[in-house]
C-alpha cells in the first residue's frame, strides 16, 4: 500500500522533471549555437542566485509573488475555472495597496497597513470574482474573459499611475512612494529579502490541507471534477466555484499587496515580467498541487533572475527564459504515449 | 466624410480582428478553443517584416509571414493531436514560444530589443483604383486598400461555403460536435483537427501580414496587442457562424475606431484602448444571458 503510493507520487514526478529536463536540453543547444560559453551561461542561470546574500534575497523576492499567484491558480483550476487571469489580479490587487497606501499616508502602521494589505486582497478577489460569476451563472468562457480583464485592468493600472499617482519626480511610470512605516520588514539575517516570502511558504503549505485535507477542499474538487454531479449529491458547487474563484484573485491580489509593501515600494507600470503566466506554468508544472507549486515557483524565480546575470556575464540575451517557458509549456502536459488520446482542457491533470 | 472612406476605415481597422475571428471560428467548430491565434499572428507579422526588408520582396515577405503562422499552427496540431497535450494550455504555450521567440531573435541577430524598424520596406499590393467601381458601395471603399483586405471580405463567404456546402466542412463540423459518432462514421476525427488548425494558421498568418505589412512597415514586439483574443470572443459570440463572428469583429473593430476618435475630446488614452476588451466581454455575456434566458424552464 504505502509502496503504490510512493510509486504513485514517482511517477507523478517524471513527468513534469522530465519535461524541465528537455527544456534546459534543449535551451543549452540553443546557447551553444549562439555562444561561446555555454557552460558558462548556464553557470550563470542556474547557479548565480546563491554567488552572494543579495542575490539570494533578489531570488527570493522573486520567487514571493509567482509562490502567492499559483497557489491561488490552484484552488481556481482545482475549481473547474481555468484562470488566466493571474496578470490583472495581481496588478489590481498591487495598484489597490498602493492607492490606499499613498491616500490615506497619515494613519499610524497598525490601521493603515492591514487596511492597505486587505484592499490589495479585495481588489484581486473582485477581478477574480468576474469571471467566476459569469461563468456558474451564465457559463460565459472563463479563459476569453480573465484574458480580457487581463488588459483591462493593466490598461486601468497605467491610467492611474501615469495620471493621477504618479512620482513626477521619477523617471518612467511609478507611482510616488508608500510611506515608510508601513513597509513590510526584511527577513532577519538576509538584507533585501522580503518577509512576505515567508508569508508565501505557509500560505502554500496551508492551502494544500485545507484542498486536500478538509471537508470544504474536497467540495471544491468534486465541484470541479463534474459540477452537475457535485450538485446532484447535494454540494453548493456553484457557490465553491465562485469561492474558489475569490480565493485565486484574492492570493494574486495578496501577491500585488506585497509585493508593493515589501520589494517595490511603490507601483510601477512594468514590475511584472508576466507574473500571471509564468505563475500559472508553475501550478500546472507542480500538477495543481499547492505544496509543490512552491518549488516549481522557486525553480522558476532561479530561471528568471538567472537569466539576467547570464545576460551581463555573457551576451545571451536573457529572452531566453521566455523561449524556453513556452517550450516548457508546450512539453510539460504532452505525453509520450503511442497515440496521442484527444485530450480536454485538463487533461493535464 | 462619405460613407465610402468610414466604410474603408472601418474595413482596414477590423482586417485583422475578422481574419483572427475566422482563424478562432474555424478551430472552434473542431471543438478546440485555439488561444495560439495571437502568437501565430506574431510570428507572421515578425517574418513578414525580417524577410521582406532582407529581401525587398513583398511577394517573400507575405509568403513568409503565412509560413512562418502555417508552420506553428503544425506545432500546435502536433503538441496536442500526436502528444495529447491539452489546447489551452499548449496555446499558451504557444503564444509565450512567439513572444520569446521574437524577442529572443531581436535582442540576438537586430540588436535591438525594442522593434524592428527597416528604413525601406517593400510595397504591399493594392486593389487598383476603379478596378471595383462596379460593386456598390463596397467596391470603392476597397479600391487602394491593400489585397489582403479584399481577401477578408472574400474568406467569409468563403469559409461559410467551405463549412456548410462541402463535404469536408460537414465533417469537421462534425467532428467538433461528437467526436466518437463522426468516429463511427468514418470520418478521420485527427485529420479534421489538424486541417482546422492549419487553416487557422493561415488565417492568423494573413492577419499578421496585414498589421505588419500594409500601413506601419515595422514589427514591434507584443504587437498584436490581444487581438488574437478579441478575435476568440467575436467567435464565441457568434457561436462559430461566420457571418454573426465577422460583423462582431467588425463591430470590435468598429469600436477600436471610435475609440481613435474619441481620443480628440480629452478622455484619457486607457479607457479609450480599453473600449474593445469591455465591449466584448459584455457582448459575450450578453450572448449567454439570451440563451440562458431562452432555456429557461417557465415557471409552473
Amino acid at each position: 500500500m504505502i509502496n503504490a503510493n510512493l510509486k504513485g507520487s514517482l511517477h507523478a514526478l517524471i513527468a513534469p522533471l522530465g519535461a524541465i529536463a528537455l527544456t534546459m536540453a534543449l535551451g543549452f543547444l540553443l546557447v551553444a549555437a549562439i555562444s561561446d560559453e555555454p557552460v558558462l551561461a548556464y553557470r550563470e542561470l542556474l547557479f548565480a542566485n546563491f554567488d552572494s546574500l543579495s542575490n539570494f534575497a533578489l531570488f527570493l523576492n522573486r520567487a514571493t509573488p509567482l509562490v502567492l499567484i499559483s497557489v491561488g491558480i490552484t484552488f481556481a483550476f482545482r475549481a473547474g475555472v481555468f484562470n488566466v487571469g493571474g496578470e490583472g489580479q495581481l496588478f489590481a490587487g498591487a495598484i489597490a495597496t498602493t492607492v490606499v497606501g499613498i491616500a490615506f499616508a497619515g494613519l499610524p502602521a497598525v490601521i493603515l497597513f492591514p487596511f492597505a494589505v486587505i484592499a490589495g486582497i479585495a481588489a484581486g478577489a473582485a477581478i477574480g470574482w468576474v469571471p467566476g460569476i459569469l461563468k456558474v451563472k451564465l457559463g460565459v468562457d472563463e479563459v476569453v474573459v480573465t484574458l480580457m480583464l487581463n488588459t483591462i485592468v493593466l490598461l486601468f493600472t497605467s491610467y492611474l499611475v501615469n495620471q493621477v499617482i504618479r512620482d513626477t519626480t521619477a523617471y518612467g511610470a511609478v507611482s510616488w512612494k508608500l510611506p515608510e512605516h508601513i513597509w513590510l520588514p526584511t527577513i532577519p539575517g538576509i538584507p533585501g529579502a522580503t518577509s512576505g516570502f515567508m508569508v508565501a511558504v505557509v500560505l502554500s503549505l496551508l492551502s494544500w490541507v485545507v484542498l486536500f485535507r478538509t471537508h470544504w477542499g474536497a467540495e471544491v474538487r468534486s465541484a470541479g471534477t463534474n459540477l452537475r454531479y457535485a450538485e446532484a449529491v447535494g454540494i453548493a458547487a456553484g457557490n465553491r466555484v465562485i469561492t474558489a474563484m475569490l480565493i485565486a484573485g484574492g492570493f494574486a491580489g495578496l501577491a500585488g499587496a506585497l509585493y508593493v509593501l515589501g520589494i517595490g515600494h511603490r507601483f510601477e507600470q512594468n514590475f511584472s515580467p508576466e507574473y500571471g503566466l509564468i505563475a500559472l506554468t508553475c501550478a500546472l508544472l507542480a500538477r495543481v498541487n499547492p505544496a509543490a507549486s512552491l518549488f516549481t515557483a522557486l525553480y522558476y524565480a532561479l530561471m528568471l533572475n538567472g537569466a539576467a546575470y547570464m545576460q551581463i556575464s555573457t551576451e545571451v540575451p536573457r529572452s531566453l527564459v521566455m523561449l524556453l517557458t513556452g517550450l516548457l509549456v508546450l512539453l510539460m502536459t504532452a505525453r509520450l504515449t503511442r497515440k496521442g488520446s484527444n485530450s480536454q482542457t485538463f487533461d493535464a491533470f | 466624410m462619405s460613407y465610402e472612406s468610414l466604410l474603408a476605415s472601418v474595413l482596414e481597422q477590423s482586417t485583422p480582428l475578422v481574419l483572427a475571428a475566422l482563424a478562432a471560428m474555424i478551430t472552434l467548430r473542431a471543438n478546440i478553443l485555439n488561444v495560439a491565434v495571437e502568437g501565430m499572428m506574431l510570428v507572421s507579422a515578425f517574418s513578414a517584416i525580417a524577410v521582406g526588408s532582407a529581401t525587398g520582396s513583398a511577394l517573400a515577405g507575405f509568403s513568409a509571414g503565412i509560413f512562418g503562422a502555417v508552420g506553428t499552427s503544425l506545432v500546435f496540431s502536433i503538441i496536442t493531436l500526436r502528444f495529447g497535450a491539452g489546447f489551452i494550455v499548449a496555446g499558451l504555450g504557444i503564444n509565450l514560444l512567439a513572444a520569446g521567440g521574437t524577442l529572443f531573435a531581436l535582442e540576438r541577430w537586430y540588436n535591438s530589443p525594442g522593434g524592428l524598424r527597416p528604413l525601406g520596406f517593400p510595397e504591399m499590393w493594392h486593389v487598383p483604383e476603379g478596378s471595383l467601381s462596379f460593386i456598390p458601395l463596397l467596391g470603392p471603399a476597397l479600391e487602394g486598400q491593400s489585397i489582403i483586405v479584399l481577401l477578408t471580405v472574400l474568406a467569409v463567404p468563403a469559409c461559410w461555403m467551405f463549412l456548410y456546402r462541402t463535404p469536408t466542412g460537414s465533417y469537421l463540423r462534425a467532428a467538433g460536435e461528437d467526436e466518437h459518432a463522426a468516429r463511427s462514421a468514418g470520418i478521420n476525427v485527427v485529420r479534421m483537427k489538424v486541417l482546422a488548425v492549419t487553416i487557422s494558421g493561415l488565417f492568423s498568418g494573413l492577419a499578421g501580414a496585414q498589421l505588419a505589412m500594409d500601413k506601419l512597415h515595422f514589427f514591434l514586439p507584443n504587437m498584436t496587442a490581444g487581438r488574437g483574443f478579441i478575435g476568440l470572443a467575436a467567435t464565441l459570440f457568434g457561436a462559430g457562424h461566420p457571418w454573426v463572428t465577422a460583423s462582431a469583429a467588425v463591430l470590435f473593430g468598429f469600436f477600436g475606431a471610435l475609440g481613435d476618435r474619441l481620443q480628440a475630446f480629452d478622455i484619457p488614452a486607457q479607457f479609450v484602448l480599453m473600449l474593445p476588451y469591455l465591449v466584448a466581454i459584455l457582448a459575450l455575456t450578453f450572448s449567454r444571458w439570451r440563451i440562458y434566458v431562452r432555456n429557461k424552464p417557465a415557471k409552473l
